[in-house]
């Protein structure tokens, strides 16, 4: 848009840009600054942006703490398999939402749909149950299946849009030369779909990175805690509340999903519009 | 004659047999992602519903009785779940309503000219990678009343303190403020693309013909947006009324139960008195009265998107 | 048809993979039942959050596994917070660990529920002489003793004698304290920029259950199911004085009120108040937090019109009734609960042991420690509170009591509200 805009309309809009990037910044920079303060400087009521001494130790103290390496490790774990398994599972079925017509493809969309309504308070508690009938209860391998499937309403959205967005003349023509649906699938498909695909698994390892309230209920063992409720776990009611490390393993919780947001950040616009569009 | 007969069977057998291939191929590609929905979502969705027609409880080995709507009838009188349910309503619908606002505002600076548009993109980011307990975390911090930045800066202009989540009047809307801030990247990107869609020769043609920018903005970027305001406010609304982490970590609910939303409320019933049949009844009447407030409003916006068209 | 198949089993064969690492996860974790070489392993989740306490409890697992080749015990470490929902999960669930650390007023609604074992005959004799009746009967159900009771926190005044000095305030001594001294001294100390006392009620009810027993409020009567409740005069006359403190006075920062007892430390350490009344535990916590130079000390226990009685709600360590090894977990537990062991455990954290013979070991270790001669003089007034046999007061008290509480002290409610609320919950509840 090139149209003459008056001066304080400007100023305006520039005054108003600084304050949302000021309010969506200020949270991550008040965190930042009390992971470098001091115990002493945060238990003394002093309100100050910049640390009076940079302090490094809370992010020693916050992994020695609680065993929040442990609950690193366990959530990259939970993470990855999420992400490796949603992936491969959704893979098919978007591609069988996206192209097979029929009543298979409208129930799988309602279905997508309905999954966003039903509170995940409902399902949790025989959730709980069914995954103690199959011995699941209170193991990492539980929570993942679990996760997958709560994921996949997204990722089969997500990828199936990217699926329609591929010509289905190039799979006619690849039918044409006589390959079969799978060689159709490996060599016509699965290249085009790229994209969409590294979208999707981060979004997935995103998505499990960062849940709290399955993890909470379903898992059990102090060892078998993700970073989320490990995190929690340092709120504690009476107990002395260490806010350094405390902060300090909040950072060390956000980078990973920061990480991967910000290269993901056109890929991830792309895909749910794909989705909603063409879905 | 006969060729002909002998042909058109086979023609049929042939277009069975391929048929069936496609089908076979479908339940191929479908099955694997089938499986776990089935069991982990469907199974568990279909015994909650059910679970909220027994007086199942946590109880050693306790026997589970089918008691009709016994559980609904409790419902109807239990004054305390009708409080939480408000209060979800309230806490969800400003949560999806100011995110709306303050997405379109944002969304509109990002679709200028100005300048620093790519660092606020970069920073939008923060609030969606964020972790729910870790944002939590942060706004205790800042919503701390003795050593939080927020009540430092209102010292700083004189103005006593406030103790923001521990004060029945402010808890609900400081949680709010905390629910928009964590709603607002995801709702900006999706509304930004959408006004990237909108071709720019609409707008020019528009402002040759003497419209201002308000004027635009009302009579070309909002209609051509409409599916997708509904879309999201609709997907935010169900999203936020359905959230746990967040207030979970940042009040448990309080101070008092100013913030019991829903899903918190039926937490405790289910894990704390560990009546799973009334808390499960009690997610059944959520889900219905979460499916009919959106198609009131679904039904609504598409009338009067079809009558302005009109 | 073929390759998609092949697709189909890949993934299967990754999820196979999965499903075995997972289950090899579940049975590490669930494992109750020792190796290879016949030792039972049995699984000890602690809460204990204090460092020190946390060697403590260490130490002595360490000399039981180095004498008791054949049942080991294996420390599970988790904390406070959100205990009581996790145990739900844990027992439903089946992974329960085989020793439960937990408090007396909170197990009440497990045991109820059938989850935990008998202790009863499994008690060591001179333990069982040695811990009094009155708390013994803290942890009995039904006849059945479901925990062995091992140390109990009081509330206590603390003070900052800096400024109580300069308010002119003389630093309390004696054998006790009436809270009308604590509401002359709050109003004394309170000035500009400072209130009198920071009391951290966010979640009130404990301390209001406890200390209402000071003037004989005892809230509930009869036993499990059949208990009933009445809120009277005695039952608000601690949530009616923090009220007229706050509100009339203005001694009590109202802040304080909404936050945890370790938030208004801060403030206590920044001198924004003069006084704080906190459990009895924090002794540690502020001998090892206070700014260097902070001059504090405790106040004698706080005396109703009764006298200085608070409700006796020990911490309590059960055993599970599923598990494979009660006789096992018992036996532990008597030596775990020995006269020593158990004197460390209180010194740590600061709290009062159950036993006569820790008493004697702790009042040794501490001699030297003005502060400690205040916590067990507390100690001397802990009765046992009729809550702890209200099957339902966890529920009670999580939905009905904490926020009637924090309505009233917020000034949100009156004190006729707040009993009407306290006692109608309790019908919908008990219903």
């Amino acid at each position: 848009m090139t149209m003459k805009r008056p001066w304080y309309a400007t100023v305006l809009m520039y005054a108003a840009l600084a304050m949302f990037l000021f309010f969506l910044g200020f949270p991550l920079l008040w965190l930042l600054s009390a992971s470098f303060k001091s115990s002493g400087e945060l238990n003394s009521l002093a309100v100050n942006l910049l640390p009076a001494e940079w302090d490094f130790s809370n992010f020693g103290a916050a992994l020695e703490r609680q065993n929040l390496l442990l609950a690193a490790g366990n959530s990259l774990f939970v993470s990855i398999a999420t992400m490796v398994i949603t992936v491969l599972l959704s893979m098919p079925m978007a591609y069988a939402l996206a192209r097979l017509k029929g009543r298979l493809r409208a129930a799988g969309t309602v279905w997508i749909l309905t999954s966003q309504v039903f509170p995940s308070i409902l399902i949790i508690i025989p959730l709980f149950l069914v995954l103690r009938a199959i011995s699941l209860n209170d193991t990492l391998l539980g929570l993942i299946l679990v996760y997958v499937t709560f994921t996949l309403p997204f990722t089969l959205w997500m990828l199936q849009g990217y699926v329609a967005a591929i010509p289905t003349e190039l799979e006619e023509a690849g039918e044409m030369d006589g390959a079969s649906r799978i060689t159709i699938l490996r060599t016509i498909v699965l290249p085009l779909l790229a994209p969409g695909l590294v979208a999707t698994a981060m979004f997935t390892f995103v998505s499990a990175w960062n849940e709290f309230f399955l993890a909470l209920v379903l898992l059990q063992s102090p060892e078998l805690y993700t970073l989320p409720i490990a995190l929690r776990s340092f709120l504690g009611a009476e107990g002395q509340t260490q806010l350094g490390p405390l902060a300090a393993g909040a950072i060390l919780a956000t980078i990973p999903s920061l990480i991967i947001f910000s290269i993901l950040q056109k890929k991830l616009t792309g895909g749910m519009l794909a989705g909603a569009v063409k879905g | 004659m006969s060729s002909v007969a002998t042909k058109v069977p086979r023609q049929t057998k042939r277009v069975g047999h391929r048929a069936r291939a496609q089908r076979r191929e479908a339940v191929a590609l479908v099955i694997p992602a089938l499986l776990p929905i089935i069991i982990f979502s469907v199974i568990p969705l279909a015994s909650g519903v059910a679970l909220g027609f027994t007086d199942a409880t946590l109880k050693r080995n306790a026997e589970i009785n089918f008691i009709g709507f016994g559980n609904f009838i409790e419902l109807l009188g239990d004054h305390r779940f009708w409080g939480s349910f408000g209060i979800g309503i309230v806490w969800a619908g400003s949560v999806a309503l100011l995110t709306l606002v303050c997405a379109m505002a944002l969304a509109l600076l990002l679709n200028s000219d100005l300048r620093l548009k790519g660092l606020t993109r970069v920073l939008a980011l923060i609030p969606w990678a964020m972790p729910p307990v870790v944002i939590a975390i942060v706004w205790r911090m800042i919503y701390n009343p003795n050593s939080g930045p927020l009540n430092g800066a209102l010292e700083v202009f004189g103005i006593p303190g406030v103790n923001w989540l521990g004060d029945f009047s402010t808890a609900l809307p400081a949680v709010i403020v905390v629910g928009v801030w964590s709603g607002i990247p995801q709702t900006t990107v999706l509304l930004l693309a959408g006004m990237q869609s909108i071709s720019a020769e609409q707008h020019e043609a528009a402002a040759v013909d003497g419209a201002g920018a308000i004027r635009r903005f009302w009579h070309i970027t909002l209609p051509s947006l409409r599916p997708i305001i509904i879309a999201v406010t609709a997907l935010d609304f169900i999203w936020q009324f359905n959230s746990f982490g967040l207030i979970y970590v940042l009040t448990e609910g309080g101070p008092g139960g100013r913030t019991m939303i829903p899903p918190l409320f039926t937490y405790l019933e289910a894990f704390r008195n560990r009546e799973i049949g009334y808390a499960s009844a009690m997610g059944d009447v959520l889900v219905i009265a979460i499916m009919l407030i959106l198609s009131l409003y679904l039904v609504n916006q598409f009338r009067q998107s079809k009558g302005s068209r009109a | 048809m073929k390759r998609i198949r092949g697709i189909g089993a890949v993934a299967f064969a990754g999820a196979a993979v999965l499903v075995l690492s997972g289950c090899q996860q579940g049975s590490a974790t669930n494992s109750g039942d020792g190796g290879d070489d016949g030792a039972v392993t049995l699984q000890f989740q602690s809460l204990s959050d204090q460092p020190a306490t946390q060697a403590a409890v260490k130490a002595i697992v360490d000399d039981w596994n180095a004498e008791n080749s054949d049942v080991q015990v294996k420390i599970v470490q988790a904390g406070w917070d959100g205990t009581f929902d996790k145990l739900v999960t844990q027992f439903t669930g089946g992974t329960a660990p085989d020793i439960i650390h937990y408090e007396a007023s909170s197990i009440v609604s497990f045991a109820a529920d059938g989850y935990l074992a008998d202790l009863t005959d499994y008690i060591d004799g001179d333990l069982k002489a040695d811990i009094s009746e009155g708390i013994w009967d803290s942890v009995t159900q039904n006849d059945e003793i479901i925990a062995y009771p091992s140390t109990l926190q009081s509330y206590m005044a603390f003070a900052n004698a800096d400024l109580l000095e300069a308010a002119g305030v003389e630093v309390p001594t004696g054998d006790s304290m009436t809270w009308d001294e604590l509401q002359e001294i709050a109003k004394a100390t309170t000035t500009g920029d400072a209130h009198g006392l920071g009391w951290g009620l966010g979640s009130p009810t404990a301390a209001m259950m406890s200390l209402a027993l000071g003037f004989d409020g005892t809230f509930f009567s009869g036993e499990g199911e059949d208990a009933s409740i009445e809120v009277g005069d005695a039952e608000l006359a601690v949530p009616e004085l923090v009220h007229e403190m706050t509100y009339t006075d203005k001694s009590v920062d109202p802040t304080s009120l909404t936050q945890s007892g370790s938030e208004v430390l801060a403030s206590f350490y920044g001198g924004k108040v003069a006084m704080t009344v906190q459990g009895s535990f924090q002794a540690t916590n502020i001998a090892n937090d206070a700014p260097e130079g902070f001059n504090w000390v405790a106040l004698p226990p706080l005396e109703g019109s009764e006298g200085a009685i608070q409700a006796a709600n020990p911490q309590t360590y059960s055993v599970n009734i599923d598990s494979e090894y009660v006789e096992e977990s018992a036996e532990f537990l008597n030596f775990f609960m020995a006269g020593d062991n158990l004197a460390q455990i209180a010194y740590a954290d600061a709290l009062i042991p159950s036993s006569d013979a820790a008493r004697a070991e702790v009042e040794k270790l501490a001699a030297d420690n003005p502060a400690w001669t205040q916590v067990l003089a507390s100690g001397d007034g802990l009765v046992g509170p009729p809550f702890l046999k209200v099957e339902k007061y966890t529920e009670w008290k999580d939905t009905i009591a904490t926020p009637a509480f924090q309505q009233y002290l917020a000034n949100e409610i009156t004190s006729e509200q707040l009993a009407a609320q306290l006692s109608d919950g309790w019908a919908d509840i008990a219903g």
